[in-house]
């Protein structure tokens, strides 16, 4: 790569009491490029995206945006700063309707004296909700009608789709494909493509590895809370990522 | 972009096609539509039992009970949308009363002016409600209790404020615009008092379903994560919720007061049960994100036509308790039936 990164975590370490999550671990991501971040159960994943969603501060090494050092206080900060993140447990607020969601902390009001009053301007929400949604290739079947009424690929395209709306940097996507199926995820995976395309930079977290394979243009691996491989997806193949993320490659050298 | 459309096909299903008979059924089955069926069964029953159930004097009769605790399951509605509870609103109702009575009985001994005085008492009331409501906020939010439990300390303190500054002894020595303010009545059946509870009513529907106060008082009872990742600070959102109901409670308390022209230190006991029990009633889910004030109105409807209906066929006052607990029961259960089978 040789852009800069937009969002680079140098350094990283972080400590659970005696634990050591995350050990001196370096990160980088950049505009247009999906990143796929791979590894075993506790090889430090969701420490490394808890830290880089904001969620968790790191005990030592730092983050830059943009080249710039930054800190942040909260999931909310990160995502000021234009870092969109999907949980695993859904993001989203089930009993809300599909744009409630979307706009859900960026409501837009009504115009004028209702506007002030707090009134929110719905039938606009819904609107543009299912432009934005249909710009990222995702097409739900109303976007005024509750989350919890979707089927769980669609959730999961919602949350995307609302990821990739705001964002304006990044995008983490922690195990967007979890328990869709073949087709479903395929979409989800369009998603993504759409992401990168728009110029995003993309870190795709999954345990899925052929969409790892298929999606990334780099795949990261950790192994016992450090970088175990960072390489272009090319010269992966399902084995040999296999044998990265469980240590035998290094048994076998 | 061809091949893209096709693989967006899975997630896209056809809009519903809404006929005329489909939109019938879903207003039959709506939850408001079954509330006023049993309202008007329940009414038929009393009726049966004693006809003078059915009359403009025993509807004026139930709305004088229907004020307090709709303006306390208005304020129980908004803390169990976000996913909690507030059991101390019938004791807030109780000492807001009693402060307001202490208030204009001190003020008028001393010579005010009886409008002057009565303003006093109505804003001490109002102040005592929404304190109660930051405490209760504030163990929520900072302390951070249960619900349940943070509302229940505030319940049983301020049972005991109210016994200890009223002796545990009513409260008279109004002057007479109080009992004038809270019992002329328009048409047999309206107050004053609740031309102001209708008023909350149509505030709190408008708040709840089109501003975004409502919006994130569902998102933080859906899902709290979710609305603290999106940016709203959910603290900040609970207190304005509980001093909101410490407020509605204190103006019921004032409901009361002015219908009575004293304040009692009874006032409000059961206000807990009874305003829980209009909320579930008019389909609150207790597991928050879900309701609406519409089904909360006749839920409150519902209750205080229990409480009136049962005084009339000679129940005696004691045992209204029982049946408003077997009543939350019966809603809570029809929810959870409701909720496995979708």
């Amino acid at each position: 790569m040789n852009t800069q990164p937009v969002y680079q975590a140098r350094g990283i370490t972080k400590k659970y009491g005696n634990v050591v999550a995350l050990d001196n671990v370096d990160f980088q991501v950049s505009a247009g490029e999906v990143v796929g971040l791979v590894g075993d159960n506790g090889a430090g994943k969701s420490t490394l995206v808890k830290v880089l969603s904001g969620a968790h501060k790191p005990d030592a090494g730092e983050l830059l945006l943009d080249g710039e050092r930054v800190e942040w206080d909260s999931p909310h900060d990160a995502l000021e700063g234009g870092i969109e993140t999907l949980y695993q447990d859904s993001s989203l607020a089930p009993d809300l309707t599909v744009s409630a969601n979307l706009y859900l902390g960026r409501e837009l009001l009504a115009p004028g004296f209702w506007g002030k009053l707090g009134f929110l301007a719905n039938k606009r929400m819904d609107e543009a909700a299912r432009l934005e949604l249909e710009k990222v290739g995702i097409a739900v079947p109303s976007s005024s009608r509750s989350v919890a009424k979707l089927s769980g690929g669609q959730r999961q395209a919602v949350g995307i789709g609302r990821a990739v709306a705001w964002a304006n940097k990044v995008i983490i996507l922690d195990e967007p494909t979890n328990h869709l199926g073949a087709r479903q995820s395929a979409e989800v995976l369009e998603v993504i493509k759409q992401a990168r395309e728009k110029g995003l930079a993309v870190i795709f977290i999954s345990h899925t590895l052929p969409h790892v394979l298929e999606v990334t243009d780099r795949i990261v691996v950790m192994r016992l809370g450090r970088i175990a491989a960072d390489a272009p997806t090319s010269t992966f193949t399902p084995d040999s990522l296999v044998k990265s993320i469980t240590g035998l490659d290094q048994l076998a050298g | 972009m061809t091949d893209l459309k096709e693989s967006r096909m899975p997630l896209q299903t056809s809009p519903i096609q809404t006929s005329r008979g489909e939109r019938w059924k879903e207003i039959a089955t709506r939850q408001e539509t079954l509330l006023l069926a049993v309202f008007a069964v329940m009414v038929l029953i009393f009726s049966l039992i004693n006809p003078r159930y059915f009359s403009t004097a025993a509807f004026g009769n139930i709305l004088q009970d229907f004020g307090p605790v709709m303006l306390m399951a208005i304020g129980q509605t908004f803390v169990i949308i976000t996913g909690g509870i507030d059991l101390s609103v019938g004791a807030v109702l109780g000492l807001s009363g009693v402060s307001a009575a202490l208030a204009i009985r001190a003020t008028t001994e001393s010579g005010m002016d009886p409008m002057l005085s009565i303003t006093v008492g109505v804003a001490t009331a109002l102040a005592v409600g929404v304190l109660v409501g930051i405490i209760n906020g504030l163990l929520i939010t900072r302390v951070k209790l249960a619900p349940f439990i943070a509302t229940l300390a505030t319940m049983g303190a301020c049972m005991g404020t109210t016994l200890v500054v009223t002796g545990g002894v009513q409260i008279a020595g109004a002057p007479r615009e109080v009992v004038l303010i809270g019992n002329t009545r328009f048409f047999d059946i309206i107050t004053i008092p609740l031309i102001v509870v209708f008023v909350a009513l149509i505030i709190a529907w408008l708040a709840l379903s089109r501003t975004r106060f409502g919006r994130w008082t569902y998102a933080i009872g859906s899902n709290g994560f979710a609305a603290r990742v999106a940016g709203i600070n959910v603290n900040k959102h609970l207190m304005k919720v509980y001093a909101l109901t410490g407020l509605l409670a204190a103006i019921a308390g004032l409901f009361v007061y002015f219908r009575l022209g004293s304040g009692s230190p009874a006032s409000g006991r059961g206000g807990e049960l009874q305003s829980i029990a209009a909320a579930v009633i008019g389909g609150i889910s207790l597991m928050g994100g879900v309701g609406r004030v519409t089904g909360v109105m006749l839920g409150a409807l519902i209750t205080a036509s229990v409480l009136s209906g049962l005084i009339l066929i000679g129940v005696e006052p004691n045992a209204q308790q029982i049946v408003v607990g077997a009543l939350i029961a019966f809603a809570v259960a029809v929810q959870s039936i409701g909720r496995n089978r979708n």
